[in-house]
């Protein structure tokens, strides 16, 4: 099937909210860091947006706007041992199994394997959707997480939106 | 989050986004983006499918070495099986009217 068109849906339900059009971000041309080594030496870590907590840490909330709230998880946590809170998304398949939006099961296997150097000493869920204060993560969360990743010497970042 | 890629990329940090989302992906131009057709929620795949997961998270990971320039952006090959749709808030399945 052709991939879902989420801004015309956004827009639409937006606006019949009665709220202002949404300012999209749109850029033109984006960085990259090229890998100086293979990935079978390089530490990874990951990153779910999906409301994501563990069952000890308060929920995240469902609805919220603008939090930039972002947990560190142990590389070795149980992968039962997780709870969603976001009502913007279907997530009653990764409620049943945490590998479908933050795959650390996946990830520790690989590294296992040797195919991924190491899995990061910490994991992370935060930067829940409906950030509009985006300034707060250019000068603030967004630095803040990035000296975290460079404590734990992380060459690499998967992000898995939701 | 694709905010965040693209700050951490800048900062020597090399980052995949695994997206379910194509358009808003475009958008947004993380550094290097996995398109994923799924429904939002299941970017790796579907519960209890490892073998879908590890697959997913493999690609994710190549691209780390195909990538040759910022902005790059590749469909993972196969679908979801079944229909689905986004409501704001609401069900993925359309069958589940």
């Amino acid at each position: 099937m052709e991939p879902i068109k989420y801004v015309d849906a956004l827009n639409e339900y937006y606006g019949a909210m009665g709220h202002p059009a949404y300012q999209w971000t749109i850029n033109d041309a984006a960085p990259l860091h090229r890998l100086d080594k293979p990935v079978s030496a390089c530490t990874v870590s990951l990153l779910t947006s999906g409301g994501v907590s563990q069952c000890s840490m308060p929920a995240f909330n469902p609805d919220a706007r603008n939090d930039h709230r972002l947990d560190a998880i142990g590389a070795a946590a149980d992968a039962d041992d997780f709870q969603i809170h976001d009502s913007y998304y279907d997530h009653s398949d990764a409620d049943a199994d945490i590998n479908c939006i933050f795959p650390l099961e996946r990830l520790r296997e690989l590294a296992a394997a040797g195919e991924v150097g190491a899995v990061a000493e910490r994991l992370w869920s935060g930067f829940m959707g409906r950030i509009y204060n985006r300034s707060k993560v250019r000068d603030e969360s967004g630095p803040a997480f990035a000296e975290a990743l460079e404590a734990d010497g992380v060459d690499v970042l998967i992000a898995a939106p939701s | 989050m694709g905010l965040v890629c693209r700050l951490l990329e800048a900062r020597g940090i090399a980052t995949v986004y695994v997206a379910t989302g194509r358009d808003l992906a475009a958008l947004v131009k993380p550094p290097r983006c996995l398109f994923v057709n799924h429904p939002m929620g299941n970017n790796f795949g579907a519960r209890g499918d490892a073998a879908m997961q590890t697959d997913i998270l493999r690609a994710a990971l190549g691209m780390l070495e195909s990538a040759e320039a910022g902005g790059a952006m590749m469909d993972y090959p196969t679908t979801w099986e079944t229909p689905f749709e986004f409501r704001p808030g609401g069900n993925r399945d359309v069958s589940a009217g």
